[in-house]
Order: structure tokens, then sequence, then C-alpha cells
């Protein structure tokens, strides 16, 4: 896994409107143009705007979020948020009840 | 030779200027809090701004410095957010000379020659120093990427550029920093509500406590690379805070207020 490939994917959201626009066109040329390449994983993750599975390859939240926040590959924040969730519904909930106070 | 006058800590989220344009519910409290330090900023009547911030993966990316400082004339921002425009002045000669003196003295801090601004930069001079500001000496730590510093080795960041500072020519220096205490932004352990979250408010409450007791020391050896990150993915920024204490002798502050909900503060030290 490049994981790389995608925070640098992220980053360049932020930066480059025409990239943004071409993810919402045409995704599929735009992601295979990124260099370094993304591999097949990846690539099908971003497709799907699958998040929680970028997030469990270990792909960098702050950047990963970026996605949400430009509205690019069917995400918006409320989405992004419920999906990063959803992947960490476990060590969310283990958290959530070790920082309970004890009754 | 220079003289510090005042010291500040500033959070910098980049919707504050916008909610307060729009009158959102909390543009009052936000106005209020920032309006407090703009306050003071003015009183000090400074000619420079050192400005300790971090850089949110828009600056830095093919090399990552841990430490850098910028030489250039001026900058544009934000980067990051296309509804913050700014230019901004630098103090490049006042910059270069702390830079050098840093290299001499055996930190190797990195220049950076050409920049834009982020919203770390952008969002809390909006508020603090409205047209003219102060010219700034930038200076970016990394709080992001880990390896992140040392708490240590910033306090000796923060000491060795108050040495340079104060052995320069010039006039007033104010010292801001910019960051938060506790955030996580869109990682695990955001809220529920939100693509962010205050993963560690007992650490927030902690910091709050040591900079009324003016106990930077405790600070530093508190805040580890693991409780940083337990703070959340953006809790390295507490080091931002720590090279600004360490510009000068630890005081309590003059003001110093909090927004739970962001994990974020406002602090002031008048210092002249």
């Amino acid at each position: 896994m490049s994981v790389y490939a995608v925070n640098k994917l992220c980053r360049r959201v932020v930066h480059e409107p025409a990239l943004r626009q071409a993810l919402n066109s045409d995704p599929e040329p735009a992601l295979r143009a990124a260099r370094p390449p993304l591999s097949e994983d990846e690539l099908a993750a971003l497709l799907a705007g699958d998040v929680g599975t970028l997030s469990k390859l270990g792909c960098n939240h702050f950047l990963l979020h970026q996605l949400g926040r430009w509205q690019v590959l069917g995400l918006d924040l409320p989405l992004y948020a419920e999906r990063i969730r959803e992947a960490h519904r476990d060590e969310r909930a283990a958290r959530s009840s070790s920082a309970s106070p004890s009754a | 030779m220079a003289q510090i006058v005042g010291a500040f800590g500033v959070p910098h989220n980049p919707h504050f200027p916008t909610w307060v344009a729009q009158r959102a519910p909390l543009a009052e409290e936000i106005e209020r809090m920032y309006g407090e330090l703009a306050r003071r900023l003015e009183e000090m009547r400074p000619d420079t701004l050192v400005y300790f911030t971090s850089d949110h993966y828009n600056l830095f990316w093919e090399s990552l410095p841990i430490f850098s400082i910028a030489v250039a004339d001026s900058a544009h921002g934000a980067s990051d957010y296309p509804e913050l425009q700014r230019d901004l002045e630098i103090d490049s000669e006042l910059a270069r000379a702390v830079q050098s003196q840093l290299v001499n003295a055996d930190f190797d801090v990195g220049m950076l020659q050409e920049l834009e601004f982020d919203h770390t930069v952008i969002a809390p001079l909006h508020f603090l120093a409205p047209d003219p500001a102060p010219r700034l000496v930038p200076v970016y730590i990394n709080a992001f990427i880990r390896p992140l510093p040392s708490a240590r080795r910033c306090l000796a960041l923060g000491r060795a550029i108050r040495e340079a500072v104060e052995a320069a020519p010039g006039g007033r220096v104010a010292v801001v920093a910019s960051g938060s205490f506790s955030v996580e932004i869109g990682g695990p352990r955001i809220s529920e509500e939100s693509h962010t979250g205050v993963p560690d408010p007992d650490w927030v409450e902690r910091v709050l406590e040591l900079l009324r007791a003016a106990d930077l020391d405790t600070l530093v050896s508190e805040a580890t690379d693991a409780r940083l990150w337990e703070a959340g993915n953006a809790g390295g920024e507490l080091l931002d805070w720590i090279a600004m204490l360490a510009m000068f002798d630890p005081r309590p502050p003059d003001f110093l207020d909090v927004q739970p909900q962001f994990g974020h503060a406002y602090a002031a030290w008048s210092l002249a």
C-alpha cells in the first residue's frame, strides 16, 4: 500500500481546483493520473468515497477529511464523519466506556 | 536592542472570521475573546510579531522541516481558505538575524524564502491585528507529521529566539502562538455531531492550570509525544505555545479564557 499517494492526492484537492472538478466529473482518469500511482485498492476506495477503508489503511485523517470538505468523490463533511465513525465503531465504544465515570 | 513587550496564545479556527461576519451564534463570544487580546496588542504598539505556528500540510510537503523561519519580505494567504485573503509584511531583517543566530548557536533551523500563509496565520490576525498589522517573524514548528520535536526542544527554541531577538537592533516585539490544546480533525476521535472533536478535555484543563500557575517546567515535562497524541491529531499545536512561553520569564497570564468545546484558549501576557 502506498498511503503516501492517497495523502498527496488529498492535499492536492485543497490546492488544485481543476483536480476537484475532475474528481467530480470523471474521477477515474483523474485518479489514475495521480503520481505516485494509487494502488488498485486505494483507487477503488476513493471512487467509492470509502474513507472508512482508507482510514483503516492508515491514511492521514486531516488530509482525508479534505475530500469531505471540498465535496469530491460523492462526499461531504457529514457523510465523511459518519463513515469514519462507522469504521472505528469498536474503538470508539471502548474509548467511550473507559472514559465514563465508574458507578 | 529589541524589547519583548508582550505575548499571546490564540486559536486559529478558520471559520471564526466568517461566523463573526455572518453573526453566527458564537460571534459575540469570539469577538469578545479576540477583542481582549487585540486591545492589549494595540496598547503594546509592537513593531514586529514573532509568530509561532504549524503548517497544516499546505506549505511543506516534499521536505518537512522540524523548524523553519520565513525570511521573505511579505506573503499572502490563506492558501487553504479562499475566503480569507490578505497580504502580510514580514520583518525579514529580524527574521534573517534570528535564523542566522540560531544556526550559529548550533540550532539547525531552516530558512523559508518564499511562502503562502495558511489559516493559522490569517484567521487569528483578522481579529488580533486588522490593517495595518505589525510585521511578522513567522516561525514554523512541525506539530503534525511525526516525529514531532520534543516539548523540551521547543522550549529551547523559544529561549534561543528570545536571545536572538533581544540581541538584535530594533524596536518592540510581541510574541504569538497559534494553536489548540486538544483537537481531532477528521479522525476516529471526532464527536458524534461533527467532523472534529476534543478528545482530551482533561488535558485542556491541565494545560490551563499550568498556564495559570506559570509552571512551564511541568508543562514541558507532561507534554510528552504520547500525551500530545492523546490530545488529538492536532494536539501537537501546544508546542507552539511552549515556544512562545519560553520567550519570557514565567508568569501568570494577564488574560486567559477558554472555549472548551473547541479545546482551545486565548491568553495574553503584558511584559513591558
